[in-house]
C-alpha cells in the first residue's frame, strides 16, 4: 500500500514534468497543477498509511545511481514530514493553476514545480546518504529555479537567488561532510548501518558530526544566524512556491537535525539539546521582532517562518535536554509538541502565503502600508487569511494553540529538576515563548488589520477584486485543514506516538493520551479539549447574539460616517498604517533593533514655518547581515582581488601552475 | 518558633532583601532608592533576628539590633545627606535603560543560583538554601556600580553589596561573632565616608558627579 | 463531564455576568466618595447596559464583518473563562476543558478581536488604541506565563482546579515567597489588562490618552453594551483568578448547594475587597506615560521570574 502510493506519486510527478515540457501554455498550467496535486495526494496517502499503523516501508535500488544506489526507508518520522509537505502541496498546486494563468507560466517554472513537490515529499523517505544528498539537491535546484521565476520584472529576485544559492550549497557541503564522517565511522552509508554503527564513533567525533549537521540543516531551516537567505528568497518566489518553501522545505532542515542528531547518532550529551534550544530561542525572538516591523507582507511571513522554526527548535532542544537528564516521558511530550507544530505550521503558513499571493495578484503590491479595505473586495481571501492569522497567533480554538499549549506544558513541567541547565533554561524559555506569543498576536493583528480592514490606502487596493476560483479552493482547503487540526488533535495522538517512538534517542512511550475529546499528557496533570472550547465559544456567541437581537426593538442599522473628532471627510490618509501600528513596540525594542529612521520635512518656499510635506521612512536592517555576512563577504572579495594578481593572462604561467600542481599531487599521493 | 514558621519567615526576609535590590534598580528618584537601601538593611536585620530567635542565640539578636541601627539608620542617613547636598538633577541616570537593567539583574540571579548549587548541596539547613539570594544581591550591587552614572548611586551600590555579603554571612555561618560584624561595619562606614568626601571634591571641582565625564581627565 | 459539574459551570457563568456590573458600580462609588462626590448608585452600570441594548445599531460605513463579530467574540471568550475559573467549586465541569494557559489565550483572543475592530473603522483613534493595546498585551504576556510557571512548579499542574486544591491542602504555601511574588506580578498584569490606572484610565475620553476607549470609539447601542459587559466581566474574571488562586479558602470542594452558596459569598467578598483596594489606589495615583508602561511591566516580569527562581532557590 505504502509502496504503491509512493510509486503513484513518482509517476504523477514525472507526468506533470512531462506536461510542463510539452503542452502549450494554458493547458500546461492546468495539467501541471492537476498532476502535481495528484502526486502530492498519493504521497500524503503513503504518509498517512504509515502514521495510521502500516509497517514502515523500505526499498533498495542499488543500480539507480553509482556509489550507493538509493535506499528508501519510510518510517513514521519521515511520514510526519511527508504529510506536512503534501498538506501544503495539494492546495498549493490547485492554487497554482489560477495563479499561473495570470502569472509565471514559463516552461522551466512549470517543470521545476512538480519536481520540487516530489522531492519535498521524498527527502524524508531517503534511507541512505547518496539518496538523501541527491534528493536534497533536486529540491534545492528546483526551488532555486522557482525563486528566479519572476526575475525578468523583478531584479530583487536575482540577488535573493544569489544569496539562496550560496547558502544552500554551503549548507549542503556541511551536511555531506557530516554524513560522510558518520558513514565512514559507522562502516556503511545506509541509515540502518549508521544507526547500528554510530556507537563506534568517539564522543568528540559524534559531536563534530552533530554540529556540522546542525549547521547544514539549520541553514535550510532558516534559523539564526544562518537565516539570511530566507527573508530574501521566500518573498521573491511565486506565492504558492513560497507556501511550499515556508510550509514544507524549511521543515526538512528540522527533519535532518532530528534524524541525524537523535536517531542516527542516538542522542548525545545534554549540551546538544542546550545548543538547539538556544538557537531556537534566538531564532524565535529575532524572527518575530523583524516580522513585527516588516511592512512587506511576504517578508513579514518569511520572518515569521524563522520564528516558528525557532519554536520547533525550542521543542526539540528541550526534548534533548530532558532526555539527557533521564526524563524520557517529558522529552517525548516536547518532541510531540515540535512535530505537531511542524504540521500545524505547514497548514497555516501555507495558507497565509497563498493569501499573500492572492493579495499580490489582485493589487500588484505586497506593501501593507498601501493596502487596506480588502475584506469587502476579497471576502474569501479575507476570511481564510483571518483563520490563518488567528491560528499562527496561537489563539484558541485554532490549531496553533494546541501545539503551543503542548510546548508550554512540556517546558513548565520540567521543574523541579536536579539539572542546573534545565532549571536555568526553562524559565527563560517560557518567558521567550510567551513574549514571542504576544508579539505574534500583535504582528498578525497588524498584518490582517492593515491589509483587509478600514479604507484602501491606494488606487490598486481600491480596485482589487477576488481571485479566481482555483485560488479560492486552495485557500479554503488550507483554512479547513487549520480548523480540522484544531478541533481533532486527539486523532493525532497515536500518529504522534509512532513518530516519537521512531526517534530512538529522545522518546519512549506515549506522550499524548486521549479519551475522545480531551487531550491529556503522560505524567502531567493537565487537560485540554479544543473541541469543547470551540463549542463553548460558539454557544456563548449565539446566546449573546440572541440576547442582542431580542432586546433590539427597532431592528434598524444605521450607516454613519466614522467619528473624526468633529472633523468630517475622513480619508485613508488618516488611518493607522502598518508602520505606525508597530511604532510603540518598535520603541520598546529600540535598543535591540536599532531601526534607521529618516524624517524629511519639506518647507514651503514662502516661509519655513509652513510645511509642505513630511516623509517618514523606517528601515530595519538585519544585524547578522550587517555585522557578520557583509564583513565576511568583504574578506572573500578582498581575497579574490588578491588572487587576481596571480592571473595575468600569460598562458605560460598557467601551464606552470598545472605543472606544479601535478608534482605536488604526485608527491602527496606517493 | 516551629521549624516551618522559621523557614517561612527566613525565606520571606531573605527574599525581601533580594526584591529590594530589584526595586533599587527600578526606581528613578535618588531619595527613594536611598530609602530602599535603608529598608534592605531592616530586612537584613530581620534575617539575623529570625535566625537568632530560632537558635536561641542572644548574641545574634544583639547583632541584629546593631545591624538594624547601622544599616537602616546611620549609613542611609549619610547617603541621604549626600543626595540632599547635590544640587543636580535628583533622578537616576543610567547607561542602560531600566527594563534592560532589570533583565540583566534577573540573569545575574540565575547565575548566582547556578554557581552556588554545590555549596547549597553541602547542607540541608534552610539557611544554606537561601545563600544564592545573598550572592545575587552582591552581583546586582556590582551591576548597579557598573551601570549607574552618579557617584551617590555608587555609594548606595556599595552599601547594597555589603548587605549582600552580610546576608551570605548570616546564612552561611549561623551567627557571626559580634566583633567581626562590628569590624566590617566600621569598614563600610569608612568606605562611605571616603566616598562622600570624594563625591564632594568631585562636585566642587566639576559641578556634578556624572562619572562618565571623568573620562575627560585621562588626556 | 458530569451533570453537576456542568450545572456548577453554568451557575458560575450566570452569577458572574449578573454580578460584574455591580462590581464596577461599587468601584465607581468608592472612587466618587473618596473624591468627595455623591457618585452614581451601584446599579447604574446595569441601567446603562439596559439602555444601550434598547438603542439603534449605528455602524460606521467603512466597517465590515470583523467589526460586527468582535463584540460577540470578546463577550464569548470572557464568559467561557468565567465558566472555567474555579469561583465556586473545584468541581467545575470545564476544569479539564482548559487550564490556566487556555484561560490566558482565551482572554488574548478577545483582545485581538477588539484590536482588529479598532482598526476596522479606519479612524486614527481606533488604530492608536489597537496599536497600544497590542503593545501592552504583548509585553504583559511573559509575566503572565512565567507567573503560571511559578504556580505550577509549586503545585505540579497548570490546571486551575489542581492549583486551588494544592493550596487548600498546604495552606502554608500561600505565604511562601514564590506565591507572594507571583501574586504581585499577576496583580500588575491585572491592572494593565483591565485598563486601570496607572496604565489606562477607564474614565478618560481625552483621545490622546485612551487605550480601551479609543478602540471602542465607533461602537454604539447594543454592540457597545456587549463590549461594556465583556469589559466588566474581564475585570471580575481577573480579580477572581487573583483571589482564588492565592487565597482559595471558602471555595466549595463538592457541589452541594449550601457549600456553593458559602463559596459564592466568600468569593464575592474577596473580589470586592480587591476591587476596593484598586479603586482606592486609583484615587491617589496618576496615569503613567505610555512609554513608562514597559518599565512597569518589566518590573512585574521580574517579580514573576523571581517567583520561579524562588521555587527552586528555596524549595
Amino acid at each position: 500500500m505504502v509502496g504503491v502510493a509512493l510509486g503513484i506519486a513518482a509517476i504523477a510527478a514525472t507526468l506533470a514534468m512531462a506536461a510542463g515540457c510539452v503542452l502549450p501554455e494554458r493547458a500546461r498550467v492546468v495539467w501541471v497543477g492537476i498532476l502535481t496535486a495528484a502526486s502530492a495526494t498519493a504521497g500524503g496517502v503513503a504518509g498517512i498509511a504509515v502514521l495510521a499503523g502500516s509497517a514502515r516501508f523500505t526499498a533498495n535500488y542499488p543500480d539507480l545511481l553509482p556509489l550507493g544506489g538509493i535506499r528508501i526507508e519510510f518510517d513514521a518520522l519521515s511520514a510526519i514530514f511527508t504529510v506536512a509537505a503534501a498538506l501544503v502541496a495539494v492546495p498549493a498546486s490547485i492554487y497554482g493553476i489560477g495563479y499561473g494563468l495570470h502569472g509565471p507560466s514559463s516552461r522551466p517554472v512549470q517543470v521545476a514545480y512538480p519536481l520540487l513537490v516530489w522531492s519535498l515529499m521524498m527527502v524524508p523517505a531517503a534511507g541512505n546518504v547518496t539518496g538523501l544528498v541527491v534528493l536534497w539537491e533536486l529540491m534545492a535546484i528546483s526551488s532555486l529555479i522557482l525563486v528566479l521565476a519572476e526575475h525578468q520584472h523583478n531584479p530583487e529576485a536575482r540577488t535573493a537567488a544569489q544569496w539562496y544559492a550560496v547558502v544552500t550549497h554551503l549548507s549542503l557541503l556541511a551536511i555531506v561532510v557530516a554524513l560522510l564522517i558518520l558513514a565512514h565511522g559507522a562502516g556503511g552509508e545506509s541509515f540502518a548501518a549508521m544507526r547500528s554503527g554510530a556507537g563506534r564513533l568517539g564522543p568528540g567525533v559524534t559531536s563534530v558530526v552533530f554540529l556540522l549537521a546542525l549547521l547544514g540543516f539549520g541553514a535550510k531551516a532558516g534559523v539564526v544566524p544562518v537565516h539570511v537567505w530566507l527573508p530574501r528568497a521566500h518573498p521573491e518566489a511565486p506565492s504558492h512556491v513560497s507556501a511550499l518553501m515556508s510550509g514544507a522545505m524549511v521543515k526538512l532542515g528540522i527533519y535532518g537535525v532530528v534524524r541525524v542528531g537523535w536517531d542516527l547518532l542516538g542522542g548525545g550529551p545534554g549540551w546538544w539539546g542546550a545548543v538547539v534550544l538556544i538557537v531556537g530561542l534566538a531564532s524565535a525572538m529575532f524572527g518575530i521582532l523583524h516580522a513585527l516591523l516588516a511592512s512587506d507582507l511576504k517578508r513579514l511571513l518569511a520572518y515569521s517562518t524563522t520564528e516558528n522554526v525557532g519554536l520547533i527548535f525550542i521543542g526539540i532542544g528541550a526534548a534533548g535536554l530532558f532526555a539527557s537528564t533521564g526524563n524520557r516521558p517529558l522529552a517525548a511530550v516536547a518532541l510531540a509538541a515540535a512535530l505537531l507544530h511542524v504540521i500545524n505550521h505547514a497548514a497555516f503558513k501555507g495558507l497565509l502565503f497563498l493569501g499573500a499571493g492572492s493579495i499580490h495578484s489582485a493589487t500588484g503590491t505586497r506593501d501593507l502600508d498601501s493596502l487596506g479595505g480588502l475584506a469587502r473586495r476579497m471576502p474569501v481571501t479575507a476570511a481564510t487569511f483571518a483563520v490563518g492569522a488567528l491560528a499562527i497567533a496561537a489563539l484558541p480554538p485554532l490549531n496553533g494553540f494546541v501545539s503551543e499549549w503542548l510546548l508550554l506544558q512540556s517546558l513548565v513541567h520540567s521543574l523541579p529538576s536536579k539539572a542546573v541547565a534545565v532549571a536555568v533554561a526553562m524559565p527563560v524559555a517560557v518567558a521567550v515563548v510567551a513574549l514571542v506569543g504576544g508579539l505574534v498576536a500583535a504582528t498578525f493583528v497588524k498584518a490582517f488589520g492593515t491589509a483587509f480592514l478600514a479604507m484602501p490606502r491606494s488606487v490598486e487596493a481600491e480596485q482589487a477584486h477576488e481571485s479566481p476560483r482555483t485560488m479560492q479552493i486552495g485557500l479554503v482547503a488550507l483554512a479547513g485543514m487549520c480548523v480540522a487540526l484544531a478541533l481533532a488533535p486527539t486523532v493525532l495522538a497515536e500518529p504522534l506516538r509512532r513518530a516519537t517512538v521512531a526517534v530512538a534517542g529522545l522518546s519512549s512511550g506515549r506522550p499524548i493520551h486521549t479519551n475522545g475529546v480531551y487531550l491529556q499528557l503522560s505524567g502531567i496533570q493537565a487537560g485540554l479539549s479544543p473541541l469543547l472550547l470551540a463549542t463553548g465559544l460558539g454557544v456563548m456567541m449565539v446566546v449573546a447574539l440572541a440576547v442582542v437581537r431580542r432586546r433590539r426593538v427597532h431592528h434598524t442599522v444605521r450607516d454613519i460616517p466614522a467619528w473624526g473628532c468633529g472633523r468630517t471627510l475622513q480619508t485613508a490618509r488618516m488611518e493607522y498604517t502598518a508602520t505606525s501600528f508597530a511604532e510603540p513596540l518598535q520603541r520598546v525594542f529600540d535598543d535591540v533593533l536599532h531601526p534607521e529612521i529618516d524624517v524629511d520635512v519639506d518647507h514651503r518656499t514662502e516661509s519655513r514655518h509652513y510645511i509642505e510635506a513630511i516623509r517618514y521612512r523606517r528601515q530595519t536592517r538585519d544585524a547578522f547581515e550587517q555585522r557578520l555576512y557583509l564583513p565576511l563577504l568583504g574578506v572573500v572579495r578582498r581575497a579574490g582581488d588578491a588572487a587576481r594578481r596571480v592571473q595575468n593572462g600569460s598562458i605560460h604561467r598557467y601551464l606552470t601552475f598545472s605543472l606544479i600542481t601535478l608534482i605536488v599531487v604526485l608527491i602527496a599521493a606517493r | 518558633m516551629s521549624k516551618t514558621a522559621f523557614v517561612q519567615l527566613l525565606d520571606l526576609a531573605a527574599g525581601l532583601v533580594l526584591v529590594i535590590s530589584f526595586a533599587a534598580l527600578w526606581l528613578r528618584r535618588l531619595a527613594t532608592v536611598a530609602r530602599m537601601i535603608a529598608v534592605q538593611g531592616l530586612a537584613l536585620a530581620a534575617v539575623a533576628a529570625v535566625i537568632g530567635i530560632y537558635e536561641h542565640e542572644s548574641e545574634l539578636v544583639g547583632v541584629a539590633v546593631l545591624v538594624g541601627i547601622l544599616r537602616a539608620g546611620v549609613l542611609p542617613g549619610l547617603i541621604r545627606r549626600a543626595v540632599r547636598a547635590g544640587d543636580e538633577l535628583r533622578e537616576v541616570e543610567s547607561i542602560i535603560n531600566v527594563p534592560a537593567s532589570l533583565l540583566a539583574a534577573s540573569a545575574l540571579t540565575l547565575v548566582s543560583y547556578a554557581t552556588t548549587r554545590d555549596v547549597v548541596a553541602l547542607s540541608p539547613a534552610p539557611q544554606v538554601r537561601a545563600i544564592p539570594l545573598g550572592i545575587a544581591v552582591v552581583l546586582i550591587g556590582m551591576l548597579m556600580i557598573v551601570t549607574r552614572r552618579k557617584a551617590v548611586l555608587q555609594m548606595m551600590a556599595v552599601l547594597m553589596i555589603d548587605n549582600g555579603i552580610a546576608l551570605v554571612m548570616f546564612l552561611g555561618t549561623s551567627g557571626v561573632p559580634l566583633a567581626i560584624e562590628l569590624g566590617i561595619a566600621s569598614d563600610v562606614l569608612l568606605a562611605v565616608f571616603i566616598l562622600q568626601v570624594l563625591t564632594n571634591r568631585i562636585r566642587t571641582k566639576f559641578g556634578g558627579t556624572d562619572l562618565d565625564q571623568l573620562r575627560a581627565l585621562r588626556d | 463531564m458530569s451533570l453537576t459539574g456542568t450545572a456548577v459551570a453554568l451557575l458560575q457563568v450566570v452569577l458572574t455576568i449578573a454580578a460584574a456590573p455591580f462590581l464596577v458600580g461599587v468601584m465607581r462609588l468608592i472612587r466618587a466618595r473618596l473624591e468627595g462626590r455623591v457618585g452614581p448608585p451601584i446599579v447604574q452600570p446595569w441601567r446603562d447596559l439596559r439602555k444601550l441594548l434598547g438603542k439603534d445599531r449605528m455602524v460606521s460605513d467603512n466597517t465590515g464583518w470583523v467589526f460586527s463579530i468582535a463584540p460577540l467574540v470578546l463577550l464569548a471568550s470572557a464568559t467561557l473563562v468565567a465558566g472555567i475559573v474555579p469561583f465556586l467549586s473545584t468541581k467545575s465541569a470545564l476544569d479539564q476543558v482548559g487550564d490556566l494557559f487556555a484561560v490566558v489565550y482565551l482572554l488574548l483572543l478577545g483582545t485581538v478581536f477588539l484590536s482588529l475592530a479598532g482598526l476596522d473603522a479606519g479612524t486614527a483613534f481606533g488604530g492608536m488604541g489597537s496599536s497600544r493595546a497590542m503593545t501592552i498585551t504583548a509585553i504583559a504576556e511573559p509575566t503572565v506565563l512565567v507567573a503560571i510557571f511559578a504556580l505550577s512548579v509549586s503545585t505540579g499542574s497548570s490546571n486551575l482546579g489542581s492549583i486551588v486544591a494544592a493550596t487548600l491542602a498546604h495552606p502554608a504555601t500561600a505565604a511562601s515567597p514564590e506565591s507572594l511574588l507571583a501574586f504581585a506580578a499577576l496583580a500588575v498584569v491585572t491592572i494593565a489588562e483591565t485598563g486601570r490606572i496607572p496604565v489606562d484610565n477607564p474614565n478618560t475620553h481625552l483621545e490622546l490618552t485612551m487605550i480601551h476607549e479609543a478602540m471602542v470609539l465607533e461602537y454604539s447601542g447594543p454592540d457597545l453594551a456587549l463590549i461594556e459587559l465583556a469589559a466588566h466581566l474581564r475585570l471580575v474574571v481577573f480579580l477572581g483568578l487573583l483571589s482564588n488562586l492565592f487565597v482559595p479558602w471558602g471555595i466549595a470542594t463538592t457541589a452541594q448547594p449550601l457549600q456553593l452558596l458559602g463559596a459564592a459569598v466568600a468569593v464575592a467578598v474577596k473580589i470586592v475587597v480587591l476591587a476596593a483596594v484598586i479603586a482606592i489606589v486609583e484615587v491617589f495615583m496618576a496615569k503613567v506615560r505610555l512609554f513608562r508602561v514597559p518599565e512597569l511591566l518589566a518590573a512585574s516580569f521580574v517579580l514573576a521570574f523571581l517567583a520561579v527562581t524562588a521555587s527552586f532557590f528555596l524549595a
